[in-house]
């Protein structure tokens, strides 16, 4: 028994091995793929590209457009000399934010019957504008505060904002964890799915039928490569989240034997593909359908919170969701076992039905016919 | 090139295809599924955000800045404290999203006239909405007694999208992620599936040229990926009342176009692989990541780092997301986005030209 599933085993390892392409790709997801998107990404409005129209020339004026392009915010995008040119250039994209200071705009500072600069913004992405606004509204203030000039300290309430847990505000940490978290489900899905199906569709699962191996050994066989695979891509990983400078707060250990509980329910995923698919193809475009619900239920693309109660409901029972409490928790804030356990339970809860289910079709369809 | 040649390879994978069912059911069920998906699920507005207080000052001015923020329709106020480590205890279970610690005196301050601080702690783990949480907090924070009528008063219109609805934005970007998810994906599993079953030595002994071959393939594909464009233009209009402000026919037009090039990128991933595997690896790499993360699709490519910024100008999404939108939500026509469209002709021509060499290298 021992003998043929260690048999088993090495013929898996060796096919596994043996597919450099496989192994680069997979590679490929865990560190290349983490860089560029850690690199890239960002919610942060920065270098928003700032069309300004100047109306006035006049000291205030220039004031109030050096106060916009001073913050990292904007980036300038040229100086028009009409609204109508940086309507143009927010038509073609070129500009994404216009600032239009109207004539006599310092006579109205003088006069203290101000007329109001205007902010034409592109809201084609929803989220950039909002900040856009609010970082617009924000120098507007100040830039009043300054030009009544009574105290260099603004009066009345200040907001001191600090975030936790992730104080640069950077999107670097939050897509470095969750890249590697996807990339976990995605290699935990496809593998699997694929090295049963291939078995199956090029015959080699015959001279197996054959042979005296077991259901279950030939189970064990076809997900445990994945599961320690899995577990050592985590190292290139954490070195790269490392080197992005993401703290590693909590245990490792206990990082480990989590992901291990993930990665079985993604495997259990990988099988029940495997076993209701005839062809590779399918195989494969099942999973990539099953993936993408998976994925965005899970909130590495967008938050939970802002989902409608429903999908909030459904997005309970994707695994990647716990797990990207369990890794955000134990990488951003240093949690353990203690406030873990939820996600834990969650993970386990998921993971064995659907294990239980994948061994159970595998045993039916795999080595007694299909 | 000979059409009859063409036609029976078409007619041949048109059948394969029919065959199918699976394969039928996901190619015309996912783009719906990842429409209904990133409609509902990928929302990054805020709203209803978790609020938790800790009023030191308990004060009317402290309860009118609350008020402030439970009536600005962001923040919902869940929890109010007694204690510091209370607020600390709740942020780390991530029972709130954002903590609002108003000092004592904040009143007193105010009345005054003289700086009064409120702290504002947000939960930093989900920067995509942290920031707008931040952005939202100050806003309300700083527009909070600063009632002085001399001030110039900023006067902010938002073009295009006004009411800031994030599936207005997403739903004309996501034409570009399907069809850049789906198409390249079948194309490319249809070719190395012959590959890796062998009948492609049959098409290597029969007198079908690479290009008629290629062609043959990419018929049955391109119509597939037309198919799933026109289903997903039309629930995005008129299901979720995207509004279409600019010409129909430009936007099918280069849709063709984009269409095209994207089951050429299959084509051409069908030609540097053996392996079903690897072909939907690699496909996962050029196709749909790129589409969906450096397409400007949900993330800002103005922001992006220089050589990053270049990175995303090798794929062709970033292209068609920029004409999607210019088309649907502001209305542009040819005038204000020949430069994509001249872009994306002539990356498609690259492709296919790359695609027949290298397959041609290969039957050699």
């Amino acid at each position: 028994m021992a003998w043929r599933l260690l048999g088993l085993l090495a013929k898996e390892s060796i096919q596994f091995l043996r597919d450099r392409v496989m192994l680069v790709l997979i590679l490929w997801l865990y560190t290349v793929e983490v860089v560029i998107c850690a690199l890239a990404l960002t919610f942060e409005v920065e270098d928003m590209p700032l069309a300004v129209v100047d109306l006035d020339r006049t000291a205030a004026s220039r004031s109030l457009v050096e106060t916009f392009l001073v913050t990292d915010a904007f980036a300038p995008a040229g100086h028009f000399s009409s609204a109508t040119d940086a309507e143009r250039s927010l038509q073609s994209g070129r500009a994404r934010i216009a600032l239009i200071v109207p004539e006599g705009f310092q006579q109205g500072l003088v006069r203290g019957q101000p007329v109001p600069p205007q902010v034409l913004l592109d809201g084609t992405n929803s989220n950039v504008a909002a900040q856009a606004r609010a970082y617009a509204l924000e120098i507007a203030a100040r830039f009043s505060a300054l030009s009544q000039g009574v105290s260099s300290r603004p009066a009345g309430a200040v907001p001191v904002i600090r975030v936790w847990y992730n104080p640069d505000q950077t999107y670097t940490s939050f897509v470095v964890l969750s890249m590697v978290a996807l990339a976990a489900m995605m290699v935990g899905v496809f593998h699997p799915a694929a090295s049963i199906v291939r078995e199956r569709e090029s015959g080699t699962i015959e001279q197996l039928r054959v042979t005296t191996i077991v259901t279950g050994e030939l189970f064990v066989a076809k997900t445990l490569p994945t599961l320690v695979m899995g577990l050592l891509s985590v190292f290139p990983s954490l070195l790269i989240v490392w080197w992005f400078g993401v703290p590693l707060r909590g245990s490792l250990p206990t990082f480990l034997a989590l992901t291990a509980i993930f990665l079985l329910s993604a495997i259990s995923i990988g099988v029940l593909v495997a076993a209701i698919s005839r062809t590779l193809q399918q195989a494969l475009l099942l999973s990539f359908f099953g993936l993408f619900p998976i994925m965005f239920l899970s909130g590495t693309v967008a938050p939970v919170e802002s989902m409608p109660e429903t999908l909030q409901t459904i997005s309970l029972a994707s695994p990647l969701r716990h797990y990207m409490d369990v890794i955000l928790g134990i990488f951003l804030k240093g949690a353990g076992f203690a406030e873990l356990w939820n996600q834990g339970l969650a993970l386990a809860a998921i993971g064995a039905p659907l294990f239980l289910l994948a061994s159970r079709i595998f045993g039916r369809t795999t080595l007694q016919g299909g | 090139m000979r059409l009859g040649r063409v036609m029976a390879v078409v007619e041949k994978e048109a059948r394969e295809i029919l065959r199918d069912r699976i394969t039928v059911g996901v190619a015309l069920a996912m783009p719906l599924v990842m429409l209904f998906l990133f409609g509902y699920a990928i929302s990054l507005d805020v709203d209803d955000v978790d609020l938790g207080v800790l009023d030191r000052d308990r004060s009317i001015a402290s309860r009118e800045l609350i008020d402030g923020f439970t009536q600005s329709g962001y923040f919902r106020l869940k929890r109010d404290y007694l204690s510091a480590a209370a607020a600390d205890k709740d942020l780390q279970l991530g029972a709130v999203k954002l903590a609002l610690v108003i000092p004592p005196g904040f009143g007193k301050d105010l009345a005054r006239g003289e700086a009064a601080p409120v702290q504002v702690i947000v939960d930093g783990t989900y920067s995509a909405t942290a920031n707008l949480v931040a952005a939202y907090a100050r806003t309300i924070v700083s527009r909070f007694g600063a009632g002085t009528p001399a001030a110039p008063r900023i006067e902010v219109r938002v073009w295009y999208n006004p009411a800031l609805r994030s599936v207005t934005y997403i739903v004309p970007g996501l034409f570009g992620v399907i069809l850049m998810a789906f198409p390249p994906l079948l194309t490319a599993l249809a070719i190395t599936r012959e590959k890796e079953t062998g009948s492609i030595q049959q098409i290597f002994a029969s007198p079908l040229t690479p290009a008629e071959f290629l062609a043959g393939k990419l018929v049955p594909y391109g119509m597939i990926a037309f198919i799933q464009i026109i289903m997903v233009i039309g629930v995005g209009f008129v299901w979720f009342g995207v509004p279409l402000r600019g010409g129909l026919g430009l936007l099918l037009g280069t849709g063709l176009v984009y269409v095209f090039c994207t089951v050429g990128i299959g084509l051409l991933v069908s030609t540097v692989t053996q392996s079903q595997l690897a072909a939907m690896l690699i496909a996962l790499i050029v196709t749909l990541m790129p589409s969906f993360l450096f397409s400007g699709f949900l993330f800002p490519i103005f922001t992006m780092p220089y050589l990053m910024q270049l990175y995303t100008r090798v794929f062709p999404a970033r292209y068609f997301v920029d004409l999607s939108r210019g088309v649907v939500l502001k209305g542009a026509g040819l005038p204000e986005l020949w430069p994509s469209v001249l872009l994306l002709l002539a990356y498609t021509a690259a492709i296919f030209a790359f695609a027949v060499f290298r397959f041609r290298k290969k039957v050699a």
